[in-house]
């Protein structure tokens, strides 16, 4: 009886394991070859996405991509950076308002977002692991647990 | 540094745009704006028992023309309440057009007319579709500007500013502006020796000079802003007080003020604080006044946010008024006090359309009386329910 219950509860531990792991997907930061980079702190990243920072470190203006639709693409690298979606459109709607930056360019999907950042001098994107190919470089991980973060 | 290597300095500072210019590509100019049209239902108030209205509130057309990453030039022209010239209802301004150089994250330049940075909402207050009120916290409140001195709690207007930010630590910025502009006499005359004067200049010998020193780290905001400036508001006061007529011209004000906000998970709370101070020295006039308001929110979903907030003015009512037959100064003495609790939400119906309600409790506690006279000759205290209901179009 104790062994069928143990069992039972190894099964809804591994299941949640597996919830776990497969309930995010892992998401790419992508950037343009020619960006003076290999690796992206999620501090630089924000300051990115937020306008704060225009800049490479060449001094190639930063052209940020965003994906237009709702996707678990758009959802673990938001929660990566720490800012819900709509509180990223109230910091944009702010800059923009105040002649400070343009909101980025938000694509149809994550074949474009490859697409457009492998054709933009300066471009950062995300997206799935899966979509990475050779025409971009590769500047950081997002694991499926936001704390657990590994280049690649 | 003399005037004369001061001009020097920003001629040649304008002179280095030419080049640029003449390299890059004209480029779009982006015509965008925004307006914001509300119902008001208004109950209680003695003076109007209830009111009804509808009211277009703001509308503002901004202009920009990006000439290089580093130049930009950004023009907005504001429309108050309902504006129309034929039925002299509302406003019209410029409330800004000014070119920026931005060298990078660490200093940008700003030249010309431009709303200086000051707490947190200053520079914003009037971009209705961030922020989620209808009538905003009251000294933010520009439709109001016809009986709240809005001009005397904030700076609304500066020429020169440099700000930027410089990082502390991978999560921590140090946030600074500094700013020059003009006192507030515009177009008080001041005629030259054959009785002309041109109006929109100020009157006085002295400038407004301002700033904010703020730090961010994650989601937190914090600051001290300052600003400090000389105002004719007292002059005549000395032929009904006594004294030289000199004690009462271009009289020293200081406005300190403090911000504090805070974004954790669906919470968003933010506050401020406003001391004015005219250091005049003269016991029967003054005009010092204090602002607070403190607002917390809850973001029930990505697209509805609900809010409480509470606001507070309070402001002494002393100077000098004229008689309407005689033209004779006399001085006035009173002070008001007005209190506000509000709740509201704002919903994003689109990126472009947020949908917007609001309740207000408002306490207003107000005298004014003649010096001298016992008799108080104008005083209200009451209370009244504001109920609201209005929408925000970007476009």
């Amino acid at each position: 009886m104790l062994r069928i219950m143990l069992s039972n509860v190894m099964v809804v531990l591994g299941s949640l394991v597996f919830w776990a792991a497969s309930a995010h997907a892992q998401v790419a930061i992508i950037a343009h070859k020619s960006v003076p980079a290999d690796e992206i702190k999620k501090t630089e990243l924000l300051d990115f996405y937020t306008g704060d920072i225009k800049k490479w470190g060449n001094q190639t203006p930063v052209v940020v991509f965003d994906l237009k639709s709702k996707s678990e693409v758009k959802e673990v690298f938001y929660n990566f950076l720490g800012r819900s979606p709509s509180r990223m459109k109230s910091i944009w709607l702010k800059k923009m308002l105040s002649g400070e930056g343009e909101p980025p360019q938000a694509l149809e999907s994550e074949e474009e977002m490859v697409k457009k950042v492998a054709e933009t001098a300066g471009a950062i994107g995300f997206v799935s692991k899966a979509k990475l190919n050779d025409e971009v470089k590769t500047l950081f991980i997002i694991e499926n647990d936001a704390d657990k973060k590994a280049k690649p | 540094m003399t005037w004369l290597q001061l001009m020097a300095a920003l001629a040649s500072l304008l002179m280095s745009v030419l080049p640029v210019c003449a390299q890059i590509d004209p480029g779009d100019i982006k015509i965008f704006g925004y307006f914001q049209t509300s119902f008001r239902h208004t109950t209680q108030l003695e003076a109007d028992p209830e009111q009804n209205s509808f009211n277009l509130q703001q509308l503002n057309l901004f202009f920009q023309h990006d000439f290089s990453q580093n130049w930009t030039a950004f023009i907005n022209f504001e429309f108050l309440n309902n504006f129309s010239s034929s039925r002299q209802w509302g406003s019209a301004n410029l409330e800004e057009a000014w070119l920026k150089y931005r060298r990078g994250k660490e200093f940008n330049l700003k030249l010309g007319l431009q709303i200086p940075v000051f707490n947190n909402l200053n520079e914003i207050k009037n971009r209705t579709p961030v922020l989620p009120y209808i009538i905003r916290p009251l000294i933010y409140e520009t439709s109001f500007n016809e009986f709240i001195p809005i001009e005397e709690y904030l700076p609304t207007r500066a020429y020169i500013q440099a700000y930027g930010f410089l990082p502390l630590s991978a999560e921590a910025k140090l946030d600074y502006a500094v700013y020059l502009g003009n006192s507030p006499n515009i177009s008080t005359p001041r005629p030259d020796s054959l009785g002309n004067f041109q109006t929109g200049i100020d009157t006085t010998d002295t400038f407004l000079i301002g700033g904010r020193l703020g730090v961010r780290y994650r989601e937190l905001k914090a600051g001290v802003s300052a600003t400090l400036d000389h105002v004719n508001f007292f002059q005549g006061a000395e032929t009904v007080v006594g004294g030289s007529p000199s004690r009462f011209n271009e009289i020293r004000r200081l406005r300190i003020g403090g911000d504090f906000s805070y974004n954790l998970g669906p919470v968003a709370f933010e506050s401020e604080i406003i001391v004015v101070s005219y250091d005049d020295d003269i016991a029967e006039v003054s005009l010092d006044k204090q602002f607070y308001y403190a607002t917390l929110g809850y973001h029930l979903s990505d697209r509805l946010f609900a809010y409480g907030s509470y606001w507070n003015t309070s402001e002494d009512l002393t100077g000098v008024f004229r008689e309407a037959e005689t033209g004779e100064p006399g001085l006035f003495n009173g002070d008001a006090n007005v209190e506000v609790l509000t709740f509201g939400f704002s919903y994003n119906f689109s990126d472009r359309i947020t949908f917007k309600g609001q309740f207000a409790r408002v306490w207003i506690d107000f005298k004014v009386f003649e010096v001298g006279i016992a008799n108080i000759s104008n005083a209200l205290k009451d209370t009244a329910n504001n109920y609201a209901a209005g929408v925000s179009v970007f476009f």
